[in-house]
């Protein structure tokens, strides 16, 4: 019955949990759903993660390579971070070259890391003018259920803790290139970025922020992805980004920050718990 | 009246001018200048579209971003995005269903702030056009300087300073934000005090608006 009702009267559906104080899906407005997180699951890849909120599911693996810095800036390595958004993932999207959203959620998840100065690219150089690290980090979503710029920092950040960096000898005269893989250094991450997405609904003249929302619920609120997407390092907010949905009130952004503010420290946790745990099976 | 005219004196945006209908074949065009900074937008709708593309609740709204080398890039995908979303809460897409507007971005000179160029001017050609909107928009950029100066409309040797630059979009009618994107790091007062900023100088923009628009026409203007 209620899925009829959802089709004949979509809005009219969702309004109606809404004034319950309730989600269609059962949560409270800010209740966010469980994460779930591993780490180092795909053997090939250098580093890699896998993250479940709630049904949105994204795989990170991180391959490394060697190449020449530009001649701009011969101290500074390369971050490549790459979303793919399969048809495997949503009905949303067909086969072929990258949609608009795949090439936005690129952007947003490179800007986020670009701008949280979480991996300082000079720690990727190796020998000036001549060597330096590549890391080729791709996403690959395979469920999506809404929220996915979180899913995939989350993913993103707790592969690139879990990366070591093999040594590497260079020979100035002979240009020689050894590649040591048995000694390996960590690669420096400093704090750890968490996006929080919400979608802001417009209820009876009063503007509801939906935290976490599924993709049913971005839908419902108009937007292409979340309406509204914070995020924080260390306690400071390295990109806030707002696109469609209803207007935000100075009430609501208040409100959101503090929920994200929350919501890093618990995914701060989820992060560092997990690679504990790895760590400590892999020094058994 | 004369309280608010000093407060906004702290309020210097570059100076703006703007020519509506510039193309001749376009339903509605304009080319503005901020400063430096200058972009061309055509408006043309509501048009036929494809079946497959048309939506039978509300007018289908694209995008077409353009750069000066005119070669397509993942981050022009971004800005499209960002305007398509402005648009669309601001155009009464319910009015037009079954058809599709185009919306044509040229960037011309990019001297900072460029965003907030393009959305300030895709609002003048779409007031040209003569599309029913809720309400219009108006971008304001700003930079955050490593001592916490907020500058508004930032020209590119303040870009280069600055360790963030935020753009917000806000409606003419009760100036709430309908889009905002930044760039860098930033504590939540600098937001907050940014964002303050922006509004009330958003207020020059619409006064702009307002002087282009009553130039063609006595009705809107």
């Amino acid at each position: 019955m209620a899925e009829i009702y959802k089709l004949i009267h979509p809005v009219k559906y969702f309004n109606d949990y809404l004034s319950r104080k309730i989600r269609p899906d059962g949560r409270a407005f800010h209740e966010q759903r469980n994460i779930k997180l591993n780490v180092n699951s795909i053997k090939a890849a250098d580093a890699s993660a896998v993250v479940k909120c709630g049904n949105t599911t994204v795989v990170c693996g991180i391959k490394l390579e060697l190449a020449t810095p530009k001649a701009e800036e011969p101290d500074v390595g390369f971050l490549v971070t790459n979303v793919e958004l399969p048809p495997l993932c949503s009905s949303k999207y067909r086969p072929g070259p990258p949609t608009d959203s795949a090439q936005v959620t690129s952007t947003l998840v490179a800007d986020i890391i670009a701008n949280s100065k979480c991996i300082d690219l000079k720690d990727l150089s190796i020998v000036h003018d001549k060597l330096a690290w590549v890391l080729y980090c791709d996403m690959v979503c395979i469920d999506n259920d809404g929220s996915l710029v979180d899913a995939c920092i989350m993913t993103l950040m707790a592969s690139l803790k879990t990366l070591t960096l093999p040594k590497v000898t260079y020979d100035p005269e002979t240009e020689e290139i050894s590649v040591d893989t048995s000694v390996r250094t960590k690669l420096n991450v400093n704090g750890l970025p968490v996006a929080t997405s919400f979608a802001l609904y417009k209820h009876e003249q009063s503007n509801i922020v939906l935290a976490d929302p599924s993709s049913y619920e971005e839908e419902m609120c108009g937007g292409i992805g979340a309406n509204l997407i914070t995020c924080y390092n260390n306690g400071i907010l390295c990109g806030s980004q707002k696109f469609g949905g209803c207007n935000l009130s100075i009430e609501c952004e208040e409100e959101a920050l503090k929920i994200a503010k929350e919501r890093a420290q618990a995914v701060e946790e989820v992060v560092d718990v997990c690679i504990k745990n790895y760590e400590l099976e892999i020094n058994k | 009246m004369g309280s608010d005219n000093t407060d906004l004196k702290d309020f210097k945006l570059r100076p703006m001018k703007c020519e509506c209908n510039y193309l001749s074949k376009s339903d509605g065009s304009a080319i503005l200048s901020q400063g430096q900074t200058v972009a061309l937008v055509s408006v043309n709708g509501p048009l036929d579209i494809k079946m497959t593309n048309q939506s039978i609740e509300k007018a289908t709204l694209e995008v077409l971003f353009s750069s000066k080398g005119g070669k397509p890039a993942i981050g022009d995908r971004y800005k499209e995005h960002v305007i398509r979303q402005t648009c669309e809460t601001a155009i009464l897409g319910s009015l037009y269903p079954r058809t599709g507007i185009t919306v044509t971005i040229q960037e011309m000179e990019d001297y900072g702030g460029f965003l907030a160029c393009c959305i300030n001017c895709t609002c003048l050609a779409l007031l040209n056009a003569g599309l029913s909107m809720r309400h219009t928009f108006a971008a304001v950029a700003c930079a955050i300087d490593e001592l916490g100066d907020i500058q508004l409309d930032p020209a590119p040797a303040q870009l280069a300073a600055a360790r963030a630059t935020m753009t917000f979009v806000f409606d003419s009618r009760n100036k709430t934000l309908v889009c905002g994107f930044t760039e860098g790091s930033f504590s939540e007062d600098a937001h907050s005090e940014a964002l303050e900023r922006c509004r009330s100088a958003s207020q020059l923009v619409f006064d702009f608006y307002k002087d282009i628009v009553s130039k063609y026409s006595y009705v809107i203007g």
